[in-house]
């Protein structure tokens, strides 16, 4: 293996400090401004930078402008999700939802808009926020993390309004069905539950594990699925045209005719349930992709799907199960993918991966990675 | 007529007999003289005129007489003869006046040519004393001239003008009713009065140089004291010794390294005295020394060798070899290597103690024509010290001072110059010297007050900029420390090779009571080992593995799981942390690369080093981040997911009270320890 070995810069104590920071740095949440030219991420240290994609897709880019525009401490812990409405940029980790104003945060100023606590039973750990989902016809914020239950808050007033619980352990991700006001949760209980937000039930479970079909024989496969995780595609491919099929039970899922695709992909250290494309209705596995290394995030983009996890490189499916491309990214991990599909800035229109690493990998088109955004 | 005739014929006669005597006129003249008349006096009664007119008339005679006779001839008879006869006498008599008139004419002639011969000598006399006359008056003129060109030697003098000569000169010797209207005497009176003044002048002189020789005299005298004093006061010092002793002021030691320190090299003696002044000053724990022979340093000062020369002359010589003395330009080359790394022969000595009695002894020198000034270091503790095999390196004179200030790691000369001076003799780098030589750490320039500009703009500012002074107390304070954590590594090392992980008491809370991981090995590894490692790309792609760092290799074990730690060790520690890369054997290899919970375990030791510094000033944070590293394999070992196909219990159950197993979307462990209630959480 070749080892580029850099020119040895004199390191004092604080510089020696910020490289082992940046070496362990994680990011975690990726979000785009609603004017399509900025990018916000979030990374353990609860600093989220903002990267400005316009400049570094400009072709007088420079190395500065692939550093962010801004970086402030938002959360003491790590920043798991973050999700912008129109003005503002929602960012959740250690049991708190705090709010920015874009405009604020672009004028450098980082003056947090608002915060508010789900209310949480236990007091010993504050239960981390997984994942945050926007209901723009409700005008609501479904949050869900650490205590197992989903939250929803009413955007206008602050308020939690409806706590949905079934979930037995900590939940991963949240997904919505638009056209009926329905939402999927993914936990490390190894479920994927359908809720119905009008009536706050759980409507339908799949227990992601019973249908296992082991890829491989591997011994622990069965007895231990954790995770599941479950990604609405950031982009509604054929929102003008939503299948009849959408509105069905859970886990049903049809390929050519999705007005939303809940996928389902799986983890598990050493097996668990492999990334795998689940009708909804039907509740059945329709395919199972060949992938052993766990995924971690997963998304729709036109008829293909996307996954990235454990190693650096961004899968491209075919629904089919066909695996199309493997594009290398620069993280060893990666946990989040971002498609700016912003109608606001077209020029910016590119796919964003982060993970295991200080650096946000930009692919301008889905074929290589164009190069990397650092903190 | 006839009678005149015959008077004449007969001196006529006497003469023709004494004719043959006519040759010798003189002789014949003053014997006929004597003897005859004179005919010269003769001459002198005669009238010339007379005579021309006699001749005329005879010759008028003559022709007649010729005509006659012709006449007769041509007439012819008898009585004619007689006749003829006649006048042929008469025509004799005729000739004989002649001849007598021709002879008289002779004479006269004679007589003329003696007189004009009289006259002409008696003009050429006259002629030779006009001209002696002339040139007497030549010679006169000469001399008026020179005469009148003749210079006095008062015109030389320079004068007191003549105001001041009537105002200051006594009446006497300026006269002024004699002088104000004769030039010549008024220049006598003021050259008198010159003279005069002189004279005074000269008066003074001589008094000034007695006064003189009088005052050198005492000069002596009191010289001639003060020298005796000398001894005596040595005696004096020399007996008080014993009481500075006793009273703990070494004022003569000092006063002797004062006085050695005079021939310390500019660099050495800066330092030396800031040393001194900084011992004195703020640590008592500080003492200076110098080192060498004063001698030589001496010798080196006599003939003062103007560097510059010496270059270009080598420089000559060097061209010269390699033209002729190729076979030996090795050898020169090596002398000239050795000349150019020569050191000082002083160095100083700073002994630097600790405060549990290990003293740290550096030895600075200076090279003298590198410029540049050098440091050997050297450790000694107070009890004797059981070496690590692993702690070889930390108390090693080479790396004990290594990077004191960040990047100075002493391998490289300090002064650009010098690049230039190593090409010349074949030098490559200075670092295949410095075990030789010493360190050219660039605090140890600074403390010598030598600046150099640097080869990279700086972009951290370290301490403080201005030279020797300001940097003695930061230097020293780092040095204390350096050797400080030296000295605990150097104890720590000893048990770690034992596999126990020391933590003292006040750490303890940072751990939980039980631990089951064990450290099973400690060693050291090289540099380039470390660099092949496959799972340490990240630091060293982070610029994080210098070759002047230590490297090390820990093994930690728990049953079948065996945890590789790669450690890198800062010449900076304790403030700059050991950082850690692991890699775990356990169902297949681990590292940060497939697994986010190493990496996890990783940034638990690396990043969040600050909570296991422990007492200040930190130097329990390598046996602590060791100790979390055990407690964190506990913690992973425990929390894995038990396989339920495998036969048999656990083969680590799970004893840490643990609130969460895994949480947020990486699926961390909870790696973070809270002290009294002693459960793990997330951090």
């Amino acid at each position: 293996m070749d080892r580029v070995v850099p020119q040895a810069v004199p390191l004092g104590q604080m510089e020696v400090f910020q490289a082992l920071q940046r070496l362990h740095m994680t990011v975690f949440s990726q979000s785009v401004s609603p004017c399509g030219k900025f990018l916000a991420a979030g990374n353990n240290y609860g600093q989220i930078a903002i990267f400005s994609l316009s400049a570094a897709l400009s072709s007088e880019a420079k190395e500065e402008s692939k550093k962010p525009v801004v970086t402030f401490q938002a959360h003491d812990g790590p920043v798991y999700s973050m999700v912008s409405t129109d003005r503002q940029l929602v960012s959740a980790g250690d049991g708190e939802v705090k709010a920015w104003l874009w405009a604020e945060i672009l004028k450098k100023g980082s003056k947090e808009l608002w915060r508010c606590q789900p209310p949480y039973r236990t007091s010993l750990e504050v239960p981390e926020i997984n994942s945050l989902l926007l209901v723009p016809k409700e005008n609501s914020l479904i949050l869900a993390g650490g205590d197992c239950q989903l939250h929803t808050m009413d955007l206008e007033t602050g308020a939690f309004t409806r706590a949905l619980r079934g979930h037995t352990d900590y939940i991963h991700c949240l997904a919505l069905r638009e056209r009926s006001p329905e939402v999927l949760s993914g936990g490390e209980d190894g479920a994927v539950r359908l809720w119905d937000l009008r009536t706050a039930k759980e409507v339908q479970t799949i227990e992601v594990y019973k249908h296992e079909v082991r890829p491989c024989p591997s011994p622990i496969l069965l007895a231990l699925p954790q995770l599941l995780c479950i990604r609405n595609s950031l982009l509604p491919p054929s929102r003008s045209a939503p299948g009849p099929t959408t509105g069905a039970g859970s886990d049903a899922w049809q390929p050519t005719q999705t007005g939303w695709d809940p996928c389902l992909s799986g983890q598990v250290c050493g097996g668990g349930p492999a990334l795998t494309l689940w009708h909804l209705r039907s509740s059945t596995p329709t395919t199972i992709f060949p992938m052993r290394a766990p995924q971690k995030h997963v998304t729709f983009y036109q008829d293909l799907i996307l996954s990235a996890g454990q190693g650096p490189c961004v899968n491209q499916w075919q629904l089919s199960g066909e695996l199309k491309a493997q594009v290398p990214g620069s993280s060893p991990g990666l946990l989040s993918l971002s498609l700016n599909q912003q109608p606001a800035a077209p020029e910016c229109k590119v796919l964003t991966a982060a993970g295991n690493s200080c650096r946000v990998d930009v692919f301008t088109n889905l074929g290589y990675r164009a190069f990397s955004l650092s903190f | 007529m006839s009678s005149e005739s015959s008077k004449k014929r007969k001196p006529k006669v006497i003469r023709s007999d004494g004719a043959p005597a006519e040759g010798k006129r003189n002789r014949s003249d003053t014997e006929q003289e004597g003897k005859y008349y004179s005919e010269e006096a003769e001459v002198d009664l005669r009238d010339p005129g007379r005579d021309y007119e006699l001749y005329k008339y005879t010759c008028q005679e003559l022709q007649r007489l010729m005509a006659e006779i012709q006449d007769l001839k041509s007439r012819g008879g008898k009585d004619m003869a007689v006749e003829i006869e006649e006048r042929r006498i008469q025509s004799c008599v005729h000739f004989m006046t002649l001849k007598k008139l021709n002879r008289l004419a002779h004479i006269r002639l004679k007589k003329g040519r003696d007189q004009t011969h009289e006259a002409k000598q008696k003009v050429d006399a006259y002629h030779l004393q006009l001209q002696n006359l002339l040139y007497e008056v030549m010679h006169l003129q000469k001399e008026i001239t020179k005469c009148l060109e003749f210079k006095s030697k008062h015109e030389e003098i320079d004068l007191v003008s003549l105001e001041e000569f009537y105002k200051e000169a006594p009446p006497v010797i300026s006269k002024p009713e004699v002088t104000m209207g004769d030039p010549h005497q008024q220049t006598l009176a003021r050259l008198d009065w010159e003279l005069e003044q002189r004279k005074r002048l000269a008066e003074k002189y001589r008094e000034s140089l007695s006064n003189k020789e009088k005052i050198l005299k005492e000069i002596e005298v009191k010289k001639e004291y003060l020298s005796s004093l000398q001894p005596r006061l040595n005696s004096i010092m020399q007996a008080s010794l014993p009481v500075q002793e006793y009273l703990f002021m070494p004022f003569d030691q000092a006063h002797k390294q004062y006085e050695t320190a005079r021939h310390l090299p500019p660099p050495l003696y800066v330092l030396f005295v800031q040393a001194t002044a900084y011992g004195q000053a703020c640590d008592k724990t500080l003492s200076v020394a110098i080192e060498g022979s004063v001698d030589e340093a001496k010798a080196l000062f006599k003939p003062p060798e103007d560097s510059q020369d010496d270059e270009s002359d080598s420089d000559a010589e060097e061209e010269q070899t390699t033209k002729r003395r190729r076979p030996t330009l090795g050898v020169q080359l090596d002398d000239k290597r050795k000349e150019m790394l020569k050191r000082h022969p002083l160095s100083v000595m700073l002994d630097l103690k600790c405060k549990d009695d290990s003293v740290l002894h550096l030895t600075f020198y200076y090279l003298m024509n590198l410029n540049i000034m050098t440091v050997k270091a050297k450790v000694t503790t107070a009890t004797e010290l059981i070496t690590p095999i692993s702690a070889g390196d930390l108390l090693s004179p080479d790396s004990v001072l290594s990077c004191l200030y960040p990047g100075d790691h002493g391998k490289k000369t300090p002064n650009p110059a010098n690049q230039y001076q190593f090409d010349k003799v074949g030098i490559l780098t200075l670092r295949d010297y410095v075990l030789d030589l010493g360190h050219p750490y660039l605090w140890v320039q600074k403390l010598g007050g030598l600046h150099f500009p640097k080869e990279q703009p700086q972009h951290t500012v370290i301490a403080d900029h201005s030279l020797s002074a300001s940097h003695m107390e930061t230097t020293m304070k780092l040095l204390k420390t350096r050797v400080q954590s030296r000295l605990a590594l150097h104890k720590q090392f000893a048990s770690l090779e034992h596999g126990i992980v020391p933590v003292t008491s006040d750490c303890q809370y940072l751990f939980p009571a039980k631990v089951v991981s064990r450290l099973v090995k400690w060693v050291t590894i090289a540099h380039e080992d470390y660099m092949e490692l496959h799972f340490t790309k990240d630091i060293v792609e982070a610029g994080l593995a210098e070759d002047t760092n230590l490297y090390y290799m820990a093994l930690i074990e728990r049953g079948t799981a065996k945890l590789q730690a790669a450690v890198v060790l800062n010449p900076g520690y304790s403030s700059i942390p050991p950082v850690f890369q692991l890699c775990l054997n356990w169902k297949g290899e681990k590292t940060n690369n497939n697994d986010d919970n190493i990496r996890a375990m990783e940034s638990e030791v690396n990043v969040c080093y600050k909570e296991l510094c422990g007492a200040r000033p930190g130097y329990q944070l390598l046996t602590n981040q060791l100790q979390r590293l055990c407690v964190l394999l506990d913690v992973y070992l425990e929390t894995e997911s038990h396989d339920d196909s495998v036969e048999g219990p656990k083969e680590f159950p799970q004893e840490k009270m643990c609130l969460r197993l895994f949480r947020g979307p990486s699926r961390m462990k909870p790696f973070k320890y809270n002290h009294p209630q002693g459960f793990f959480s997330h951090r």
